[in-house]
């Protein structure tokens, strides 16, 4: 027990420290950062000789260097995955692009790119993309062309001569969508793996409550019901516990939908009670979620009418029947039933309110409610459904 | 009370306190009780030996499950019958249990006179069954019928039989069913005994078929 609990703590605090899901594209931008950062010398190699303060160029281009390193190690490292990080990185972009005025001449600035290349400056936006989505990721593309703008002092709207800017918003989306579709699908995956632990527990528990206070509560129920007097009153507690227990334990997990669809065994097997016996097939039936809902909400309409009005000590028995094209319930009670000509004081009691209720339920859905009963043979409500026939949504 | 032609019996129970006080409880009614196991490996010994006619079965045993012992009971002794006396709700495993060759299926709360009842209606080869168990084998006709194995028809049920276990189903007892189809308790009985029956011939055919596509029988 112990042990069990401690090693749910680990498995708690390690996935506080999980691995990021965008791990793979912060590894991928990395490589990105290099190929541009080689693509950025080959430029100042070629241009450094027209610059006006060619030594300072080297000298940005070496604080350049290391800012990319910096930067690699601490997305790599996962400390750089931050809100802040990201932002100080867009302004030391902005700052690398505006400073191409200090070492560059005016006639040069409208000639060139910004001496750090636009394509290194899309690092800044590939990060924001991954870090916070594509809406951030091209709104940090539209900073970087905005910063190069303020060095030309014009923007160039001519998309079909100058693409940097759809290129700019196009790589933010892209990456952005990438990070969220990975940052999804991962915690899809672990809700999955939550529910499969979750259910895994629950089936040991169910295991181990069986194996031994449902069969204690059982025996002790028996015992004291045949001792007899004010035993017996234990005894019947003690009965009523293990009924709720088995219940409790046979529920099962909660009807989990697949796709559009729903299994309508554990959804009837939870109306079980003291008063309610269900008879269902071992295997699942399954059908479109909005059907079972209606025909879920119909079968409670009936029970409800069975508490209210078929006496007490009636029970009630719900038979699930797959029968392929069409699914049938049936609720029956041994209750004392509607007696012919007594319908009328049936309306009154709002039975009848209840009943057209679920006949409208059934309509909804292209099946059919009847209704069957007599005085002393309780009532039975068979309910029938065809299959994919949901309407609405 | 005393029981005319009083059955030997066999519990198979791994809760002990449980399987003394059933032991006991059957023989003030008159049972002999002539062997108790706690798992499947004792009960197939002890079934050989004592051959008895029948076996109350739990579902949970500690070195199997009740259908694993089911079988194994019946492969040493043929002609004991089985009643699963179960701690959990019908479920799967309590329909694997009839399609081993359990005729019978109770819940543990039942009370003293309803199991002196049901071992009795055992051993006189009648089928003991709740609603919940008739939808569970009505539930397995229907998938049969929808998925058939290859190479056989699945078995089905008359449409008396149907008739008879949707009514069990909807918690209406034998003798009700008798009289709302006018028919002889007996012979309820008998149809719903049938739906077993053809349901564990299934169920042996489908095993011998398996053998014999994997090369298991020796």
């Amino acid at each position: 027990m112990l042990s069990e609990r401690s090693s749910r703590g680990t498995r708690e605090s390690s996935r506080a420290l999980a691995p990021d899901p965008a791990t793979p594209l912060w590894r991928a931008a990395q490589v990105f950062r290099l190929l541009s950062v080689i693509y950025a010398l080959g430029f100042q190699i070629a241009v450094n000789v027209d610059l006006e303060r060619p030594i300072a160029a080297w000298a940005l281009f070496g604080v350049l260097v290391a800012w990319n390193i910096a930067c690699a190690v601490a997305y790599l490292q996962g400390f750089g995955r931050r809100a802040m990080w990201v932002a100080v990185e867009l302004v030391v972009v902005v700052v690398f692009v505006l400073s191409t005025a200090t070492v560059a001449s005016d006639q040069w600035m409208q000639d060139n790119q910004p001496w750090a290349t636009t394509l290194w400056a899309t690092n800044v936006t590939i990060s924001a993309a991954i870090q916070f989505g594509p809406i951030l990721g091209m709104g940090a593309g539209l900073v970087v062309i905005a910063s190069s703008a303020v060095l030309k002092d014009s923007i160039s709207v001519n998309l079909g001569r100058h693409a940097t800017i759809v290129i700019e918003l196009a790589v933010g989306l892209a990456v952005g969508m990438a990070a969220l579709t990975a940052r999804r699908a991962h915690a899809e995956l672990e809700r999955a793996t939550r529910l499969a632990a979750a259910l895994e527990e629950r089936e040991r528990l169910s295991r181990e409550v069986h194996d031994g206070a449902i069969q204690v509560l059982a025996l002790v129920s028996r015992r004291s019901r045949e001792i007899g007097g004010p035993t017996a009153e234990l005894g019947e507690l003690a009965g009523e516990q293990e009924r709720a227990l088995r219940r409790l334990v046979s529920a099962g997990s909660p009807p989990v939908p697949v796709g559009a669809e729903v299994d309508l065994v554990p959804l009837l097997r939870s109306r079980e009670s003291d008063r309610v016996s269900t008879s269902l097939p071992a295997t699942p039936v399954m059908i479109a979620s909005a059907t079972a809902t209606e025909l879920d909400a119909a079968v409670a309409n009936a029970l409800d009418n069975v508490a209210a009005h078929a006496g007490a000590g009636a029970h009630a028995f719900v038979l699930l029947e797959d029968l392929g094209a069409s699914v049938v319930v049936s609720i029956r009670d041994d209750g004392v039933g509607i007696a012919a000509g007594r319908l009328g004081q049936a309306v009154d009691e709002g039975r009848v309110g209840i009943s057209n209720s679920i006949v409208g339920r059934m309509k909804w859905l292209g099946g059919s409610a009847t209704l069957s009963t007599g005085p002393g043979t309780g009532t039975e409500w068979e309910l029938t459904v065809p299959r994919g026939s949901a309407r609405g949504s | 009370m005393a029981v005319e032609g009083g059955f030997t019996v066999m519990v198979v129970d791994d809760h002990p306190i449980w399987r003394d006080a059933v032991a006991r409880d059957l023989v003030e009614d008159g049972f002999d009780v002539v062997a108790t196991a706690a798992g499947v490996e004792s009960a197939r010994r002890r079934a050989a030996v004592v051959k008895p006619d029948v076996v109350l079965m739990d579902m949970r045993l500690g070195d199997g499950t009740g259908t694993q012992a089911t079988t194994a009971v019946l492969e040493v002794s043929p002609s004991s019958r089985i009643l699963v006396l179960s701690a959990s709700a019908e479920r799967e495993d309590v329909l694997q249990a009839v399609k081993a060759g359990a005729t019978g299926y109770l819940v543990k709360s039942a009370s003293k006179s309803e199991l002196a009842e049901a071992v009795r209606a055992t051993g006189e080869g009648r089928a003991v069954f709740t609603p919940g168990l008739a939808g569970l084998v009505l539930g397995e006709y229907r998938r049969m019928a929808k998925a058939p194995a290859k190479g056989s028809a699945p078995p089905s049920l008359s449409e008396r039989e149907t008739e008879i276990l949707r009514y069990v189903a909807k918690g209406l007892t034998a003798k009700q069913i008798a009289e709302k189809l006018t028919l002889s308790h007996r012979t309820v009985e008998n149809h719903v005994q049938a739906t077993f029956r053809k349901l564990q011939v299934a169920n042996r055919v489908e095993l011998a078929r398996y053998a014999i596509q994997h090369g298991l029988d020796e």
